[in-house]
């Protein structure tokens, strides 16, 4: 019987806690360094002492694990820091684990996780549930490589992350839009789509050759708001997309998404494989870009400024590949983050790397090498450095980044891409025979549980 | 008790308790929370509606979980079927001797010593619509480009899926009666075809009920791997409706944490359906194996 008292108080003892333990040390530090009262050189004298740093990032791009191991190591080697690169598949794993030492009481410190790369609805969780180390972005001396003054509106990208406000307790990493890539050895020039209209006569004339990434991928979430926006009947866009789901009525937000989720719907019979039964939606990332380069579709989209320049370098591209603007005035553009979580072992030596990973010097090493744009402003460096950027940019191919910028759209509050991603799976994968606006409906209730 | 007693006693209990210890803890530690779990507690999501069934409910009351239950047992027995057929047929002829056996001995048992995820990559290599067999047959010019080539991968009729269980579960389950084979000899079947049984008698009256331990004890193990595995029909299946593992996957894997618990729910589930068929499946054997006067 020992064993199973054992496991209820287990349980108990889980319960129980949910306010930070605190390694006593550690918490002092995150005090004074958010209160500003430890210089820098103190915190990079703390960052020797703690000796490492464990990030925790997607490793599915070799290229950006080449760049960690051969580049961002050594620099941190410099400053007595041992660089653990841990590579996971998603990002929520990284969540799941902080959260989890989180609620067995591993507080202030006594974590395992010192930096994720992150954006979204996994940082509105980290968020929600308390687990950031603080607002310390604005405190690391590369700061002054961002925009912070929020009265300038490109300030907003480093500021808020998909609606939700990061209070700076997560650093920007990189920029990205979502841009879509054309084989056009496979169509011709004036058949390619600029508007969701078009593509769905293209895909009428051509069955089978495009598909998305499945939601609930952010690289799908972001195909479906993208289809939202350009579709929302009032004509205005992304903008009703940027309050959170408590400031909007489900009615509402089931009116203004409805024609989006019907062209969806609409697409779906031409959508790849569809003709063998039903539509195919490849997982993620990889699944794309195998089903672009095999010329089984003819249009791949996902986040990628410069996906086709680095794509053709390494041959993950088809040779013809090229960009376009697509689909007109609504290009979802974001940004994503490097966060603390609250229970970093290496509180110090993270800061140290978040500093670092702000810094011209290795915003160009990682734009040259991996072809990640800049997540650092251009008009806040000098223009020596500027000219560094630009020049250190793979390239882009068949588009100018005046189209790109006139095309932009912001992104979708975290809290309302859960909504619509439950209504694309209700809706369109289910097949669901509810409208709509019951869908959505449910969505709301199921988030208030 | 004598004292001798007492310690043979007290070396037994030590030797049961390594296993004891990993079945109570780990497993049944872990059992507990997903239980829990399902039943929605899990305040560090700041949820805590404990004991709540509405996960069940929900769950139980759509009809894609029917579906989902329906393809996840179909292609669980399905490829455990072929592996039996395939892998008696294989165990049968390897106890005769014929040139090249030696060989083939260590052939068969190859799929054993590649990991599940490594046939599947080489089922996506081969089989898939952008594989080396649809880019060999448009080379030839049968198709005009390989996304012509017919679908094997990907479909609800999961071909991907049962190829490679079937693959990996034959030598499993020829291992297995072989080594069955081994034992009783072969003398009974001799003295059955002395006497004049054909062959189709000599092996259902004779052969079959020899083996048959051998026989449900790996189908036991084999069926309960497939219906809880994950990878093969994540990636050969055919996308929603998906099997019951992918299912559970999905709900965790959702960046939203109130459908963790749904996962949870989802994996409970997993584990009654398993469990009342493998105790089933047992209770029936052993009714058998009392009226064939076996213990």
């Amino acid at each position: 019987m020992k064993p199973k008292v054992s496991i209820l108080s287990l349980v108990a003892a889980c319960a129980a806690t949910s306010v930070w333990a605190a390694d006593p040390d550690d918490a002092a530090f995150r005090d004074a360094f958010l209160s500003g009262n430890a210089d820098w050189a103190a915190v990079e004298a703390r960052a020797a002492e703690e000796g490492g740093v464990n990030i925790y990032y997607w490793g599915g791009n070799d290229l950006l694990n080449i760049w960690m191991d051969r580049v961002v190591a050594p620099a941190m080697a410099e400053k007595g820091v041992t660089l653990n690169p841990v590579r996971i598949t998603g990002t929520k794993d990284a969540v799941d684990l902080v959260l989890a030492e989180k609620h067995s009481g591993k507080g202030i410190g006594q974590g395992s996780v010192d930096m994720i790369w992150i954006n979204g609805e996994n940082f509105a969780t980290l968020k929600r549930q308390d687990a950031l180390f603080g607002s310390f972005a604005q405190s690391l001396p590369n700061s002054v490589n961002l925009e912070w003054d929020e009265s300038d509106p490109r300030a907003m990208l480093n500021v808020r992350d998909f609606g939700v406000p990061n209070d700076s307790a997560e650093v920007p990493w990189s920029g990205e839009q979502y841009v879509c890539a054309v084989n056009s050895a496979r169509v011709a020039d004036e058949d390619v789509p600029s508007t969701f209209a078009e593509l769905k006569s293209y895909l009428e004339a051509n069955p089978g050759k495009f598909t998305y990434v499945k939601p609930p991928h952010y690289l799908g979430n972001t195909f479906v708001q993208e289809a939202v926006y350009a579709h929302n009947p009032d004509g205005t866009g992304a903008t009703p997309f940027q309050q959170s789901v408590d400031d909007i009525a489900p009615e509402e937000l089931a009116r203004l998404i409805a024609p989006g989720i019907e062209y969806l719907q609409s697409i779906e019979p031409n959508l790849l494989d569809a003709a063998g039964g039903s539509p195919r939606y490849p997982e993620d990332n990889k699944a794309l870009d195998g089903l672009f380069l095999n010329g089984e579709i003819d249009f791949s989209c996902k986040f990628g400024l410069y996906a086709v320049a680095k794509g053709l370098e390494i041959g993950t591209y088809p040779e013809a590949a090229k960009q376009f603007v697509f689909p007109e005035n609504t290009m979802i553009k974001n940004k994503n983050y490097l966060v603390i979580p609250g229970n970093a072992p290496n509180s110090a030596a993270a800061l140290v790397l978040a500093n670092w990973m702000a810094s011209v010097d290795s915003q160009v090493s990682k734009l040259e090498s991996v072809g990640m744009p800049s997540g650092i402003d251009g008009w806040k460096l000098s223009a020596e450095d500027a000219e560094r950027i630009v020049n250190a940019s793979p390239g882009l191919i068949g588009v100018t980044q005046a189209e790109l910028d006139a095309n932009a759209a912001p992104d979708t509050n975290a809290t309302l891409v859960d909504v619509i991603e439950a209504t694309w799976l209700e809706v369109i994968e289910r097949d669901s025979t509810a409208s709509i606006e019951e869908v959505v409906a449910t969505a709301y209730a199921n988030l208030g549980k | 008790m004598t004292a001798r007693e007492r310690r043979t006693r007290i070396l037994q209990m030590l030797q049961l308790i390594p296993i004891l210890s990993v079945l109570v803890i780990l497993f049944g530690g872990a059992l507990v929370m997903a239980l829990l779990q399902s039943l929605g507690f899990a305040p560090w999501f700041g949820i805590n509606t404990f004991p709540d069934f509405s996960y069940f409910g929900s769950l139980w009351g759509s009809q894609t979980f029917w579906v989902s239950l329906w393809l996840t047992l179909y292609y669980a027995t399905v490829s455990t079927l072929l592996a039996l057929v395939f892998g008696t047929m294989l165990a049968l002829a390897l106890i005769k001797a014929f040139p090249g056996k030696w060989l083939y001995k260590y052939l068969y048992k190859l799929p054993l010593m590649i990991p599940y995820t490594v046939g599947i990559a080489l089922a996506v290599i081969m089989l898939s619509s952008g594989g080396v067999l649809s880019r060999i047959v448009a080379f030839a010019g049968l198709i005009d480009d390989p996304g012509q080539f017919p679908q094997i991968l990907k479909t609800h009729y999961g071909w991907g899926i049962i190829a490679v269980y079937v693959w990996k579960q034959t030598p499993f389950i020829t291992l297995a009666v072989y080594a069955v084979l081994l034992g009783i000899g072969r003398e009974t079947e001799e003295a059955a075809a002395i006497l004049g049984a054909r062959r189709g008698a000599i092996f259902f009256r004779v052969t079959l009920p020899q083996i048959l331990p051998g026989i449900v004890s790996s189908t036991l193990i084999c069926f309960a791997f497939n219906v809880g595995a994950f990878e093969a029909p994540f990636i050969l299946g055919g996308g929603f409706p998906d099997t019951l593992p992918v299912v559970a996957w999905r709900y965790f894997n959702d960046a939203d944490y109130t459908l963790q618990l749904q996962g949870m729910a989802t994996v409970v589930s997993i584990g009654i359906v398993a469990g009342v068929i493998l105790f089933a499946y047992l209770w029936v054997y052993r009714r058998y194996e009392r009226r064939m006067g076996r213990h």
